[in-house]
């Protein structure tokens, strides 16, 4: 028996080595590959409509040991005794519910790819659970560098000279990026910005006076200019400069030239230069909590020490929250999260809605403005966002909403009982903006609503999609909820589609300039030009959901607003929103710990947004240690 | 004030004290009796390139013409180019492939992406840098400008991809310049020799602060900067390398009406010729209208809803979805059209050398779809026109090739750009130039 095993022995031996030389599938190259083709980290990412679920891919650029990483993390989704039962093959295949749908067709190509991944992972020993691919470092460290954005331009300009008529307004526009307009990835200097900055700045120049001049005056105006427009002291090297063009320029060139420098243009989210760093605070605190330039006594206090430590820190954002600056600082906050710029721009169709104009579009705008403010500044819980049961309307809009006129211009109006609005949800910012001219997009409210409120990315139709519905006829009369129906049927489109909406088909009670409608009236065109168009009114269905929320349906803008105000992930958004507008960029992995703490002291504090802004600053300009 | 040659008012620049004053003809006179201002000017024959624009593809049945050769009939569309049937050279079915990768955004976005910069959509903006930015950056460096960006229409959803065409590198865009008072007064205004040297000292001093800070800063940020830096260096060279002077300024007549777009394009078009007159650059992008967009047309008479509704029939826009929406479109795009007719017969109406300017130009015509409807993105059409480097006109080819091969070949075969490679160019395109 002893000497029979040996050839067993040897038998597996090669065995082994043959299906060596078959080669093994490598992830990075067989696999990752065809699951991006199919779309899954389109929603499988910490943004994408699937984030609740445990599968997050990595980001886009990842390198391949990243990639190499993840794919062995994706054991966790393989049942190592039943390799055929794994999630991780039956949810993309459909053959168990998926909400994104069937994304790899049973029995193709890429199925047999999977499986033979499936196999080697079931084989893999169980391992303790791989957190690889989410743990490297944030890309986004790389990058401190931060531009003005126009509106911190055109406030530091008030600050430093008193020039209030907003020169960045001559500005090329700014990009939306994750939401906001100050995103590093869209902070590049086009020629055209370069001569824009030039042109301001000479303008501004033109007003500044000369200071009275004694012998040392060059050198005061530059080191005491500089520091302002700097936000730190000046260099030996830039005073030498500075003072040169002083002496062939005057105060004037000196202002011109600062004005277009780095050193005024980019502000640092960290510096390699010591004596920057306590400067590079008040900077950070500044244009996030004031969204201008630090005025003298916060650089003073800086360059004294008092921001060091947390708690001087956290003092001074206090003191700095009661400025006025912070109030407009906010106001820039919340017009580019709830798109102020689109609500302005909107047009809707003047048969169908006489009621609007470019006024009511404004008025739209000043009550979420209002709305915000008051949560905020008077320590409201800031969940009321979304069922808070009042606004703040003018006669326009209290017209529109079906309210009683407020007594002054935007004062604040209590919803009655059986009003079906509440917070963000009944306002026109939300129910007109994500209208078209003439009629309600279930799916544009479908998408505010996960993008903005959920910080849910959902991925765009793939390429050569036919997006066009069937349009509504005279035989066949149908609402555009009937039509998105179409949707559903068809698988290409099902996947995503369910995930939006059905959300905006509970908005459907409220038209598309956000005034009640008991009937939805559709037009059908005729062909025929001495013919009007046919109008018909069809009966509305205002059933929705939120797909991924468990018990959430709603039919009416109220009901959704308690489900989001208690809704961890809209919580959770509310804070990512904050976070991103402050740093500039989205979060990454790297970002968990600090998001978690910020997050666990705005819940703790009953959704007070200002210990939200107060957290934020903690925990990012003194994050925790593991 | 004696009028000085180009060579000797840049010499002066640094020699004279004396105030030189830079101005412009008025347009009247521009095009009708002192062309020959600026057949002075031309010593070397220099070819011009302008990446034309406009969004949401064609109909294509009233765009495409039936016969291919010379012998083809104008389409309704194509109908205002008829005197300028041999200046133009109608390419068909040409493939946008990085189109259809798959990645962020909506098809718009991806299409537009992929026709100007041959990479795909990044979910903000284009991949890599735009072909007349390739152009312009081999071309570019003698003129004051490396290229000139010039937009018209304005309305649009407003993200980067869908505002700008023109890219100099991933997401980095080169946004147009689309108020004609302000084009005029980059081109045309009136500066002193002081004001020059002012601006020199103080952009020499930006340039030092840069130069400083860039030592304290991690290579991602450096890179930044120097961005910043470039931009900094165009406008210095903006500055101080002046266009030739003339006696009299008059800035663009303009009311202000912010949305008659069929104005304002030709007040641009205008611009433009001027600054190739001058030879203040040697190429453009215009963006007639954005890509998705939602222009109006009063003018035209249909204002029921905006561009982007009519090229779909999906009942988007009333009535869009029937014979007379393809009728609406056909006469939007015939407006493109007219408008690109207008700036041909601009740059012809100018004397450069023997020659009009037109001959000298090298003018492509682009949409980021074939028929919008579908945002389809392969079988795309342009129009190639002009006479620089001997172009091949007065025809309509249809093309099996990508555009990524037509603009490598028009890079190098007629603006001699030397470009080596350009995303999703592999052949040359055959018979552009004539032999």
């Amino acid at each position: 028996m002893r000497v029979s095993a040996k050839p067993v022995l040897l038998a597996a031996v090669l065995a082994g080595l043959l299906a060596a030389q078959k080669p093994a599938p490598r992830f990075a190259r067989d696999l990752y590959p065809l699951l991006q083709k199919a779309g899954c980290p389109e929603c499988h990412n910490p943004d994408g409509v699937a984030s609740v679920t445990r599968l997050h891919f990595p980001e886009a650029d990842a390198g391949s040991p990243r990639i190499e990483a993840f794919g062995r993390s994706l054991a966790m989704l393989v049942d190592r005794a039943k390799p055929e039962e794994s999630l991780l093959l039956q949810k993309p295949t459909l053959r168990i519910p998926h909400t994104g749908g069937k994304r790899i067709v049973p029995g193709s190509p890429e199925e047999a790819a999977l499986r033979s991944w499936i196999g080697v992972l079931a084989r893999l020993a169980p391992a303790p659970a791989v957190r690889a691919a989410t743990t490297t470092a944030s890309p986004a460290e790389q990058t401190l560098l931060r531009r003005l954005t126009h509106s911190q331009y055109d406030n530091a300009v008030r600050d430093l000279l008193g020039d209030v008529s907003r020169p960045a307004r001559q500005f090329p526009s700014e990009d939306y990026v994750n939401g906001f307009k100050n995103q590093y990835q869209a902070q590049s200097v086009s020629p055209i910005l370069a001569e824009a900055y030039g042109t301001a700045a000479e303008k501004l120049a033109r007003s500044v006076r000369p200071p009275e001049c004694s012998a040392d005056c060059a050198d005061r105006f530059v080191t005491g200019f500089g520091r302002k427009a700097f936000r730190r002291p000046l260099t030996a090297e830039e005073r030498r400069r500075y003072a040169g063009l002083y002496g062939r320029l005057g105060a004037p060139g000196v202002v011109e030239a600062m004005l277009q420098s780095p050193g005024f243009l980019f502000w640092t989210a960290s510096t390699s230069v010591a004596e920057w760093k306590r400067y590079a605070r008040a900077s950070r605190l500044s244009f996030f909590l004031w969204n201008t330039t630090p005025d003298e006594p916060l650089l003073d206090r800086a360059a004294r020490g008092d921001l060091d430590a947390p708690e001087g820190v956290e003092r001074e954002v206090r003191r700095m929250l009661d400025d006025p600056r912070a109030r407009e600082a906010l106001d820039e906050f919340v017009s580019e999260w709830l798109r102020f710029d689109t609500v302005a721009a909107m047009v809707k169709e003047r048969r169908s809605f006489p009621q609007f104009n470019r006024e009511v579009a404004l008025a739209m705008a000043e009550e979420s403005r209002a709305f915000v403010a008051d949560l905020v500044w008077s320590g409201r819980n800031f969940m009321e966002f979304f069922n808070g049961g009042h606004t703040f309307v003018n006669a326009d809009l209290a017209s529109i909403y079906g309210l009683e006129a407020p007594e002054s211009e935007f004062g604040r109006v209590a919803y009655p009982a059986d009003s079906e609005r509440s917070g963000i949800l009944g306002q026109g910012t939300f129910l007109a903006v994500t209208s078209k001219p003439a009629e309600t997009s279930p799916t544009a409210r479908g998408l505010f609503v996960r993008e903005q409120f959920l910080c849910q990315k959902v991925p765009q139709p793939p390429p050569g999609t036919n997006t066009n519905l069937a349009p509504a006829s005279a035989e066949n009369p149908l609402t555009t909820r009937q039509r998105l129906g179409a949707h559903v049927t068809n698988e290409a489109c099902a996947s995503c589609h369910n995930l939006i909406d059905p959300i905006g088909y509970g908005f459907e009670k409220f038209n598309a300039v956000g005034a009640r409608q008991e009937k939805i009236r559709i037009t059908i065109p005729t062909y025929n030009r001495r013919e009007p168009p046919k109008t018909l009114e069809l009966d509305v269905d205002s059933r929705g959901w939120i797909a991924g929320i468990p018990n959430s349906d709603f039919s009416t803008p109220k009901e959704l607003g308690r489900i989001l105000a208690t809704t961890p992930q809209c919580q959770q958004c509310v804070v990512k929103q904050v976070f991103r507008y402050a740093m500039g960029r989205s979060e990454t992995a790297a970002d968990r710990p600090v998001l978690e703490r910020v997050f666990a002291e705005f819940r703790d504090s009953q959704f007070r947004f200002k210990q939200l802004m107060i957290a934020v600053v903690r925990w990012t300009e003194f994050p925790p240690a593991d | 004030m004696q009028p000085l040659s180009r060579r000797t008012f840049l010499k002066g620049l640094t020699a004279s004290k004396a105030s030189a004053w830079l101005a412009l003809p008025p347009l009247e006179a521009m095009f009708n009796a002192s062309g020959a201002a600026y057949a002075a000017e031309a010593a070397v024959p220099e070819t011009r390139f302008v990446l034309w624009f406009n969004g949401n593809g064609i109909p294509e049945k009233y765009w495409i013409p039936t016969e291919t050769g010379r012998d083809f009939t104008l389409t309704p569309c194509l109908s205002p180019l008829a005197p300028f049937r041999s200046d133009i050279h109608v390419i068909t079915g040409l493939d946008n492939p990085a189109a259809r990768l798959p990645g962020p955004g909506n098809d718009h976005h991806r299409s537009m992406s992929a026709l100007m910069t041959g990479t795909q959509f990044t979910g903000r903006g284009a991949g890599g840098p735009s072909i007349d930015h390739v152009i312009a950056a081999s071309l570019g460096g003698n003129s004051r400008f490396r290229s000139l960006q010039i937009g018209v229409s304005q309305e649009s959803f407003g993200e980067s991809v869908q505002r700008n065409m023109s890219w100099a590198g991933y997401d980095r865009p080169l946004p147009p310049e689309m108020l004609p008072h302000r084009l005029f007064d980059r081109l045309f205004g009136q500066r002193e020799l002081g004001w020059i040297e002012r601006k020199r000292s103080v952009l020499d001093a930006v340039r030092g602060d840069a130069g400083e800070l860039r030592r304290s800063l991690g290579r991602s940020d450096q890179a930044r900067l120097d961005e910043h830096l470039s931009s900094v260096r165009d406008l210095e060279r903006a500055i101080t390398s002046l266009p030739p002077p003339y006696h009299q300024v008059d800035p663009p007549e303009y009311d202000g009406d912010m949305k008659d777009w069929p104005r304002i394009a030709r007040l641009q078009s205008d611009l433009l010729v001027h600054a190739f007159a001058t030879h203040q650059t040697r190429v453009a992008s215009y963006m007639l209208t954005k890509c998705q967009g939602l222009t109006r047309f009063p003018w035209l008479g249909y204002t029921a809803a905006r561009h982007h509704d009519y090229t779909h029939r999906d009942g988007k826009a009333p009535g869009a979805d029937g014979p007379d929406g393809q009728r609406i479109l056909r006469d939007i795009c015939r407006w493109h059209v007219e408008e690109f007719a207008y700036l041909l017969a601009k740059l012809r109406s100018v004397a450069e050398g023997g020659a009009t300017l037109l001959d000298r130009c090298c003018l492509l015509f682009v949409h980021e779809h074939a028929e919008a409807n579908d945002h389809k993105n392969n079988g795309l059409s342009v129009i190639l026109a002009g006479h620089a480097a001997n172009l091949n006109t007065g025809l309509h080819s249809r093309a099996t090739g990508t555009i990524g091969d037509l603009y490598r070949t028009v890079a190098n075969e007629v603006m001699a750009a030397a470009l080596e490679r350009f995303p999703t160019a592999e052949r040359n395109f055959r018979d552009l130039v004539k032999s």
